[in-house]
């Protein structure tokens, strides 16, 4: 219809765009424009914030800050635990599209970045920036705080896993009671959820999960009180340390049936796929996340990732010794005469350029070699770059491996853990969902009956034989 | 007690981190007013009908029931369970009769047919 070049058309959406100033402004932005609005001025303040607090209470601001050592301890954690969450939930995410596609004889991702392993990435994107939509009879205030109470009950109990030595948020010394206890909030949110939806199929999966979760919280938290007879304490870095030795003092070999039934169990209260009678998509939608878009589902889904990787931890940490490692280092290293402090900036300088030109051009080689034709100069290039840091990121947590006991204990908590996140991505590629009122029977006529002889034959034997 | 602080301190920031990235989802996402018939509920596509917030199955509040009992039956276990050895025998006969008391509860629940789902 009009004649308008694509340079006029631009001028004259942008006298638009001005023209509508405070109403239309920022309705009219691109994502990317949008983003950008946004972090450029959060950047500049933030920066301008942290250089002024330094220069100019520099010594008092550090005065402060070494008087108030806990709180600065708390802050760190704090803020390690919640960002941990996010790249958690990528990681899981992208690990579940590409197993389960292995699984079933498909690619899985092969789009975004190398392996398509940036596809999660994208997919936190495409959440953040749908719209946050809210049906008309919905309860909007308990509608917006019930992804808010499934995120944190999740969150929460990160305080208490433990990673690595030193390395856990706050070793409560009702540990376990505290991760169960918060673990059970789970419920509050889904209801929350399921009830404020003002849709017949959330408010049914609200119930079905609350009564699913309820009933497997019972096996579940039973299933631990063997361990905590054996352990002698709820504190979750001494349930670690008891199992510290061999392979053999792991309490999964004490407690079988028990590792078992916490297993099962934990299955269900993460809402996973034997177990997924929350969102059984082919019987009600969603279940109580149906009605829900945007960031507020995007809460939902991080929540049910974190929660996985939360149960997993678990797992690993109560009956699969946790940060011990499963046999002792038999070589002894001194790596004493290292000392990163002797090259001094320049030399470090040098030692980065060197072996960054050097080794990116090594390994592009490598790309180009395997890679084919359909590498250009720059893509091998950046990908040779990719393999460096890998290399490099590889070297340095093998030294810290070998350097320091925390750097060893999270390397083996991580290993133990992904291995059982690895289990239920391959439980969900594996195992049919089960009928609702089996999975009820399940729970109160096996699970339970079950977790008390577990708990009952342990307290027996401990008479018998200790004493 | 310096736990307590830990715990309510990352409610706290959690709640806030929370409320921040939906509040920046809210800044960076697309919205139109839409329709009349963007609000609906989604029910497969029909039309909702009856009431959506009515009566739902009792079973739900028996599970509720039996919950709370044995759910509290489990927060003396563990306190138990950390004392154990120093009780040693007396504390296995008087755990036994409780969670026998209990375990009957169960067995009517069981006999009624309770846990059979309907």
């Amino acid at each position: 219809m009009s004649a308008a070049t694509p340079a006029g058309g631009r001028i004259r959406s942008a006298m638009g765009l001005m023209r509508s100033f405070p109403a239309q402004f920022w309705s009219r932005l691109s994502l990317q424009e949008r983003l950008a609005l946004i972090f450029v001025p959060a950047a500049i303040v933030a920066g301008v914030v942290t250089v002024l607090a330094v220069v100019l209470l520099g010594p008092p601001f550090l005065d402060f800050l070494g008087a108030n050592l806990p709180l600065v301890r708390f802050a760190v954690a704090a803020t390690a635990i919640l960002l941990l969450t996010v790249p958690t939930a990528f990681v899981l995410i992208y690990l579940e599209l590409k197993v389960i596609a292995r699984m079933n004889l498909r690619i899985g991702p092969n789009r975004v970045g190398p392996w398509g392993i940036a596809m999660s990435v994208i997919h936190g994107f495409k959440v953040l920036s749908k719209e946050d939509f809210a049906p008309t009879g919905a309860d909007i205030t308990v509608f917006t705080l019930a992804p808010v109470v499934t995120y944190m009950a999740s969150v929460m109990t990160l305080l208490v896993i433990p990673f690595a030595p030193g390395l856990i948020g706050q070793d409560l010394n009702i540990g376990l009671l505290y991760f169960f206890s918060m673990g059970g909030l789970t419920v509050v949110g889904l209801l929350m959820a399921g009830w404020s939806s003002f849709n017949k199929y959330s408010l049914l999966g609200g119930l079905r999960s609350a009564a699913q979760i309820i009933s497997y919280e019972i096996p579940l938290t039973l299933s631990v009180v063997g361990v905590i007879i054996l352990a002698g304490t709820m504190s979750m870095n001494r349930i670690v340390l008891a199992q510290s030795g061999s392979l053999l003092d792991w309490f999964v070999f004490k407690q079988p049936l028990a590792a078992l039934i916490f297993f099962i169990a934990a299955t269900a209260e993460a809402n996973r796929t034997p177990f997924d009678m929350t969102e059984a998509d082919s019987e009600i939608v969603a279940g109580f996340a149906t009605e829900y878009s945007g960031m507020r589902f995007g809460f939902f889904f991080f929540a049910e990732y974190v929660n996985v990787f939360i149960v997993s931890a678990l797992v690993a940490t109560v009956f699969f010794g946790g940060w011990t490692a499963p046999f002792q280092w038999p070589w002894a290293y001194n790596l004493n005469w290292f000392n990163p402090w002797s090259f001094g900036f320049f030399g470090w300088l040098a030692i980065v350029l060197t072996v960054g030109y050097f080794g990116t051009i090594f390994f592009a080689v490598f790309a180009r070699l395997f890679g084919g034709r359909e590498w250009g100069l720059w893509a091998s290039m950046g990908l040779g770059f990719l393999f460096l840091l890998v290399v490099v990121a590889g070297l340095v947590v093998l030294a810290g491996f070998i350097a320091f006991d925390w750097v060893a204990g999270l390397v083996w908590f991580m290993a133990k853990t992904y291995a059982f996140v690895i289990t239920f991505v391959w439980m969900r590629a594996t195992l049919p969902r089960v009928r609702v009122d089996q999975l009820m029977g399940f729970a109160w006529k096996w699970l339970l009956p079950a977790s008390l002889l577990n708990l009952f034959v342990t307290a027996t034997a401990v008479v018998l034989l200790n004493r | 007690m310096t736990g307590i602080w830990y715990v309510v301190g990352l409610a706290f920031a959690g709640v806030s981190f929370v409320f921040l990235v939906i509040g920046l989802a809210w800044l960076i996402s697309h919205r139109n007013r839409g329709d009349r018939h963007k609000g609906l509920p989604y029910e497969s596509g029909i039309d909702t009908f009856g009431d959506t917030w009515g009566r739902s199955a009792i079973s739900f509040y028996v599970y509720a029931l039996l919950f709370v009992a044995f759910d509290v039956e489990v927060v003396f276990l563990y306190l138990w369970a950390i004392v154990f050895r120093d009780l040693l025998i007396g504390g296995l006969v008087s755990m036994g009769t409780f969670v026998l008391v209990l375990m009957l509860g169960l067995a009517y629940a069981w006999r009624k047919g309770v846990l059979t789902w309907r």
